[in-house]
């Protein structure tokens, strides 16, 4: 088990054609995921790392029926059309790589996708691996894939760049990890800590979690009332990047688009007092998730 | 971008939301032709303009002057004023306050209104009740007057205010939609004697992501060790580190994705060009895709420019694709040009490479470094 990205996962790239989106598909290819089609508008015909290039997402469909999964890796402008596009499809689970999307489209993207019962990772998520199993998005890319491995936690990330860095240090300590995800570090994303909190609750693979979470918003917080109010069993780490941003005038934007300065709900203290009252470790350097962990998981 | 309470009425008038008759004056002698009584307001960004003696009522033309002369003379909250919004004043029965943002629990946008507005909106509430209602909004549904009855009447407003204000707040739905807004505003919404709804104040915020997307944050901190951080979030953890190990930072900056090159290098030249820098940190996490080569070539020709020649420690610890060969391109150009680098990948944690750039920067250990080497000694 794991969660959302496996063996069986089925990758259309909408986008292929683009920088980022080849690489993407060739990275995803050479890790052993099957990449089945792309989508580029006008560029139907040609193929990307020997993969089949279309018009449409239902096109794609009509032609590979076993996909089940879409990376978005289109120009953020671009995205909303892409991600709606691919909700309005079927496609269960739809990962975006993009950055920069406004805020009113992932709203958009967002609400379509729980009407529609689409799972939306992003945006500007690194993407999600299963270490051994399989990965969508640029998320452990070729020699660095050697940092991911197999094993029991689950990692939940609103940076994309720690989600390596986390796995860095969790595999010099002999801790693998089940499922890695890269959330996004917006405002209003698709799939937050507890959608999946919600999601490892049920994976027999994973004994332990890593929250990996930021100033702004309130995601940290819901997280800890989720711990709370649904009895969250397996051990949960955190870390809180941004305790030093205390001192800055409300309303600063800084890191990612979400990183807002705040205080009260939404700053440093809320959310480590939050995490603190589920029982949660706050880890104040990534050095201590390791220890923080083991103990746990001892028990 | 956050805009003026004068850009922001501009934008309300484009939407025909109702501002009063207004002008802004940039020099304090600048002719007036609004009738008399007037407001005069300080065009600041701080939301305490009131309390910092930003907003004046004027009655006559004396008033007026010495009004502007005074507000282009003072600091709101620190800020220096250069523009004054000059305004007819309302005299009004009500204030409302109606403003949209969005909102991470229902993760779409929400309206927050109040029948008891203005600049009391942000005071704790005597009783239990809070002052405002938050409504989250269907983004793909929109602005329904049904809905917005249902918001007005959950709010407790007055019944007979009810099919003027959805007029209005459907404009104000039209213009956080239309124009990409994070927040679109109007604390006070004045009701006046002859029934009239006129905003009194606007407060909008444009989603930068639509207007700049990838503009490169920068923040001074004050201190003396220059960062050159990638990532969003590793970026803030690792400023955190730096703090917590004693060293003091002097900038906040950052670079994610693939940055090319030339963007490395000018934030370089930006963040070395000041004096006093005790040391140099470049600081960022295991990669998944960054060009680690690329990345340090743009570090090595900013840094080439900065004259004098840098002596100070600069600690480097990146790692992620093609690290080898930018470890020993930095080694070699150490050993060439003179620079006092201390190069490390993801064998030393970042927090480690924190405790060394405090350590080589100020030529003292931290605390826990203390504890460690008496604990040798023991």
């Amino acid at each position: 088990m794991a969660i959302l990205v496996d063996k069986k996962t089925r990758v259309l790239v909408q986008g292929i054609t683009g920088h980022e989106g080849s690489r993407a598909c060739a990275e995803m290819l050479s890790y052993g995921t099957k990449v089945v089609a792309g989508v580029t508008p006008g560029k139907k015909g040609q193929k990307v790392s020997g993969v089949p290039v279309y018009d449409t997402v239902k096109e794609a469909l009509k032609k590979h029926p076993e996909i089940n999964t879409s990376l978005i890796s289109v120009p953020a402008a671009a995205v909303q059309d892409a991600a709606t596009e691919a909700i309005f499809a079927g496609i269960k689970l739809i990962n975006i790589l993009a950055e920069h999307v406004p805020t009113r489209d992932s709203a958009e993207i967002v609400k379509w996708a729980r009407m529609k019962g689409s799972i939306v990772v992003g945006p500007a998520s690194v993407g999600i691996i299963s270490p051994g199993k399989g990965k969508v998005g640029s998320i452990g890319s070729s020699t660095i894939s050697k940092v991911f491995t197999r094993g029991p936690i689950g990692v939940v990330s609103k940076s994309g760049g720690m989600t390596a860095e986390i796995a860095v240090t969790l595999t010099k300590e002999k801790l693998g990890q089940s499922t890695v995800i890269g959330i996004g570090g917006d405002q209003i994303i698709g799939f937050d800590f507890v959608d999946a909190l919600k999601l490892f609750a049920n994976d027999p693979e994973t004994k332990a979690v890593v929250l990996f979470g930021e100033v702004g918003g309130a995601y940290e917080e819901q997280a800890a009332d989720f711990i709370i109010r649904e009895k969250f069993k397996k051990p949960v780490v955190a870390i809180i990047a941004g305790k030093f941003t205390k001192d800055l005038p409300q309303g600063t934007v800084l890191g990612h688009a979400g990183t807002i300065v705040a205080r009260g709900r939404g700053g440093y203290d809320s959310k480590a007092n939050a995490f603190r009252r589920a029982g949660v470790p706050v880890a104040h350097i990534l050095d201590e998730v390791p220890g923080l962990l083991a103990r746990r998981l001892r028990k | 971008m956050k805009l003026t309470e004068f850009e922001g009425k501009e934008l309300f008038r484009k939407y025909t939301i109702p501002v009063p008759k207004g002008v802004l004056v940039q020099k304090p002698t600048q002719k007036l032709t609004i009738k008399l009584p007037l407001v005069l307001k300080a065009q600041v960004f701080s939301g305490e303009r009131k309390k910092g003696g930003g907003i004046i009522f004027a009655k006559t033309v004396k008033e007026i002057k010495a009004g502007l002369k005074k507000l282009f003379n003072s600091k709101i909250n620190g800020e220096r004023v250069s523009k004054v919004l000059v305004e007819e004043k309302i005299s009004p029965l009500k204030e409302y306050y109606f403003g949209f943002s969005y909102d991470t629990e229902s993760r779409g946008p929400v309206l927050t209104l109040s029948p008891q507005g203005g600049s009391r909106i942000g005071a704790k509430p005597r009783s239990g009740r809070p002052r405002t209602t938050i409504v989250p909004f269907d983004i793909t549904l929109g602005a329904e007057p049904f809905i917005i009855r249902e918001a007005l009447s959950q709010a407790r407003f007055p019944s007979e205010d009810f099919n003027a204000l959805v007029k209005i707040i459907q404009k104000l739905w039209k213009l956080f939609i239309d124009e990409y807004a994070l927040i679109a505003e109007i604390n006070p919404l004045f009701k006046t004697a002859d029934g009239e709804f006129i905003a009194g104040d606007a407060k909008v915020i444009l989603d930068d992501e639509k207007l700049n997307p990838g503009e490169r944050r920068f923040i001074e901190l004050g201190g003396d060790i220059a960062i050159l951080a990638s990532g969003g979030g590793a970026s803030l953890l690792n400023i955190d580190a730096l703090l917590r190990f004693g060293g003091k930072p002097a900038n906040y900056t950052e670079y994610s994705g693939n940055p090319p090159a030339e963007l490395v290098k000018g934030l370089t030249q930006r963040v070395l060009n000041r004096r006093g820098l005790k040391g140099c940190w470049v600081i960022g996490g295991t990669a998944n895709f960054t060009d680690i080569y690329e990345t340090m070539r743009g570090f090595i020709e900013g840094l080439r420019e900065i004259k004098p020649r840098p002596k100070y420690p600069i600690v480097i610890r990146r790692d992620g694709p093609r690290q080898e060969e930018a470890s020993l391109m930095l080694q070699e150009i150490a050993k060439k040009e003179g620079y006092n680098f201390h190069l490390f990948g993801s064998e030393v944690s970042m927090a480690e490479s924190a405790k060394i750039m405090v350590r080589e920067a100020y030529n003292r250990e931290t605390r826990d470094q203390k504890a460690e080497t008496r604990k040798k000694k023991r």
